[in-house]
């Protein structure tokens, strides 16, 4: 008897997308990055085809609005987003910076070319291949956009979010500075795809484009990511090239979760990372490449993890 | 939805590919008028094929194994704790749902004093983590033979059995080591772990001696299907399918590849439960997250840390829960804190995951308040309005129904972002004044503060 392995009945392939861009790309990132490419089932194959998944670390321009337990390991370096970048960069390895723009959420932003400011000042603190999220207010967004698209112009940068009531800022943006959009849907197969057909109508490249099918926190909804991104993989093995793109996911809740915020003193810590490494590791099983973490100690584990699943021995058959 | 019936459909045979292989006589003999009525409740599930008198033999094995699951069920343990595995039917949750969550066992060893052993069962025998109103818990115990001795052995299993009558797996690679556990616990059903082609039918003749499930070991895949047949020639057939392995890469391809061999038919010596040893592979965490994920039934780790067993139960809630069924909420009038006559009352939708993330942020915003939860039959805020499922004669009707204005002493509420366009014909049907908050709920703590002037 032979070759008992996994069942292929797979025609499609998942596009691959480039985050980042070396000097040699007219960037200033110390190298780029590649996801998607995969053409079976997420860590299926030894070795397994596409590229291996991503841990971004997440950070923000406003700590005030971010999870305390988070800021807390990250000390005063908060309140200068450079300085907590660098930092995160030089003790916590990950392999992209995630930059949340949040300070343009507080009411009547209009600080358009402080954005500028901020996203320069990242860019010069770390190398790593950057994923910026702007504003979400039709009112400011095209300026941000814009201004952050120019700031970042040649960095080929992941920006993000589009929505279904609010692209074409963001794709505008992507396009006129040579970057890639996040494209976020509310945990539904069939809406994920009509966003990816609109952003295709206003001229943007299937492959300038990630899947955020979004992400409910463990215990909080986070089945019915799990689901909707191993069905959107599913359909894009099966064929269906409107969702052949790459997916990010982040159970951007994690760290204000109930659980998380009335553990007691000693046992938070090493809760909070659990509860983002027990959804963000099941994530990259159901098929995302970029998983979003924003304690600083759940990126070693998560990278550690991914790997294992990643790098197989062959040792002749299953 | 509409491709997800497709993808069901490979899992059995379809009523006339049956009634190909029937009779065709309508004899009646079945109970059924004809052989397409028959062949029809085969397909269902709802007839067994042995009802049929003339089945040639081909079409007996045919029947036999396409309306047996594709996994087998096994039950581990006696009891209220008893572990139910197995009976699975697909490979993705989405095509149906995954129906027995795995079986989480906390390893001891024969090297702990009994002391240690027993701190360790009564644990998983008394810790208990309710969430969603369902109590979770670890469900048994693993004893490892590692001094090697029967009679060292012996005492760990007797010292958990003095403490609790939890589910056991006993891992013994030695017979005659698994044999002096068995002589404590084996009236239980505990798991027999493992058996390999070295000595498969000695832990056979165990297995039957007594009625246990037995798990099996080997290099490969394709070795591992030759000892699940040489296993039910032996007359063992509660066969669980040991895939631990120092690679979770490997763990990982080969818990697929079982999964899909088995509910493909394929091959019908894999289509038993998975056994994961999660020591195994030295990430512990991640090969718990594997194993629950993609088809593992028995796991089994050492020392698990408080965060650890939190995050993993909840895990495996939500990879079981069935998917074609949102979560819902009983509607009613919820607290958050302790709310005054001028707190505010905020309205939403009985999903779950609504419910649940709005409470969440309301708590950490420290402003007591009412929810006001309407029946949506499940539904989120946005599907809810777009459906026409959230009405203003629905938030009229709660508002009545739970006595509002006996708890409050204003007529503001504060209804979802989302469900801005029904604000007027809210208003005109209540009579109260509506507040439109914010879309998604980690703003509300800053619309309080900002809008709310009790």
């Amino acid at each position: 008897m032979m070759g008992v392995s996994t069942l292929s009945e797979w025609t499609g392939r998942i596009g691959e997308l480039v985050i980042g861009a070396t000097a040699k790309d007219g960037g200033t990132r110390s190298h780029s990055v590649t996801i998607g490419g995969e053409e079976d089932l997420p860590y299926i194959g030894i070795p397994p085809s596409g590229h291996r998944p991503l841990v971004a670390y997440e950070l923000s321009d406003d700590p005030e609005l971010w999870p305390a337990a988070a800021t807390r390991f990250i000390g005063d370096r908060v309140h200068d987003t450079a300085e907590w970048v660098a930092h995160a960069d030089r003790e916590y390895q990950p392999d992209l910076i995630r930059l949340y723009l949040s300070s343009t959420r507080e009411r009547n932003f209009s600080d358009i070319s402080r954005i500028g400011e901020t996203v320069e000042s990242v860019l010069q603190a770390t190398e790593l291949p950057l994923i910026i999220e702007g504003s979400n207010d039709p009112a400011i967004d095209s300026a941000v956009f814009q201004k952050i698209g120019e700031a970042a112009e040649g960095e080929r940068i992941l920006l993000g979010t589009a929505e279904a009531g609010h692209y074409r800022s963001v794709a505008a943006a992507a396009m006129a500075y040579g970057h890639s959009v996040i494209a976020q849907s509310p945990i539904d197969i069939n809406l994920a795809k009509q966003l990816n057909i609109l952003l295709r109508e206003t001229g943007l490249s299937p492959d300038r484009i990630a899947i955020d099918p979004y992400t409910g926190a463990l215990g909080y909804g986070f089945e019915y990511s799990y689901s909707v991104m191993e069905r959107i993989r599913y359909s894009a093995l099966k064929g269906d090239s409107d969702l052949a793109m790459p997916m990010i996911s982040s159970a951007i809740d994690s760290l204000v979760v109930k659980e998380v915020r009335e553990a007691d003193e000693g046992d938070a810590c090493p809760t909070a990372i659990a509860w983002e490494i027990y959804a963000m590791l099941p994530a990259t099983i159901a098929g995302a490449s970029i998983v979003c973490v924003r304690h600083p100690l759940s990126i070693e584990p998560l990278k550690t993890a991914i790997a294992a699943l990643w790098n197989g021995e062959p040792k002749g058959g299953m | 939805m509409a491709n997800q019936k497709e993808e069901c459909d490979h899992m059995a045979l379809k009523p006339l590919e049956i009634y190909k292989l029937l009779p065709k006589k309508n004899c009646k003999e079945c109970g059924d008028p004809t052989c397409l009525t028959f062949a029809m409740k085969l397909a269902g599930g709802k007839a067994k094929p042995e009802a049929c008198p003339y089945l040639d033999e081909n079409a007996k094995t045919i029947l036999g194994a396409s309306t047996r699951p594709p996994v087998r069920k096994i039950r581990i343990g006696v009891g209220e704790r008893a572990v139910t595995i197995g009976e699975e039917l697909v490979q993705f949750r989405h095509e149906k749902s995954f129906f027995h969550e795995p079986g989480i066992f906390m390893a001891v060893t024969d090297l702990m004093t009994p002391g240690a052993i027993q701190e360790r069962v009564i644990f998983v025998r008394d810790e208990i983590l309710t969430r969603v109103g369902t109590d979770l818990r670890l469900n048994g115990i693993a004893v490892r033979s590692v001094n090697g001795s029967p009679t060292a052995f012996t005492k760990a299993v007797e010292a958990v059995e003095a403490v609790a009558d939890l589910p056991e797996v006993l891992m013994a690679g030695d017979p005659a080591v698994m044999e002096a556990g068995l002589s404590v616990c084996g009236n239980y059903r505990p798991l027999l772990h493992a058996a390999t082609s070295s000595q498969y039918w000695e832990m056979c003749r165990l297995a039957k001696k007594y009625a246990c499930p037995l798990a099996i070991r080997a290099d490969s895949l394709d070795a591992l299907a030759e000892l699940s047949g040489l296993c039910s020639a032996e007359g063992i057939e509660n066969l669980v399918l040991d895939l631990s392995s120092l690679s979770l890469s490997e763990q990982l391809n080969r818990s697929t590849a079982v999964r899909q061999h088995a509910v493909s038919r394929k091959t019908p010596a894999l289509g038993h439960p998975v056994c994961i040893d999660t020591a195994v592979s030295g990430l512990p965490d991640a090969a718990l997250i594997a194993g629950v994920t993609k088809f593992g039934s028995v796991l089994i780790c050492d020392d698990l840390s408080s965060a650890s067993r939190k995050a993993l139960l909840v895990l495996r809630q939500n990879i079981y829960t069935d998917p074609q069924k949102p979560i819902q909420i009983t509607p009613g009038l919820y607290r958050v804190g302790s709310p005054g006559k001028d707190a505010p009352v905020l309205l939403t939708v009985n999903f779950s995951l609504t419910f649940f993330t709005l409470q969440g942020y309301l708590e950490a915003s420290r402003v007591p308040c009412f929810m006001l939860i309407v029946d949506t039959e499940g539904l989120s805020v946005l599907t809810a309005v777009a459906s026409g499922k959230l009405q203003e004669t629905l938030v009229r009707d709660a508002i009545a129904k739970y006595n509002l204005s006996a708890e409050v002493a204003h007529k503001r509420l504060i209804i979802p972002g989302y469900a801005a366009p029904l604000s007027g014909r809210i208003e005109d049907a209540t009579g109260w004044k509506v507040l439109v908050g914010p879309r998604d709920a980690a703003d509300i703590s800053e619309f309080l503060e900002k809008e709310w002037k009790g």
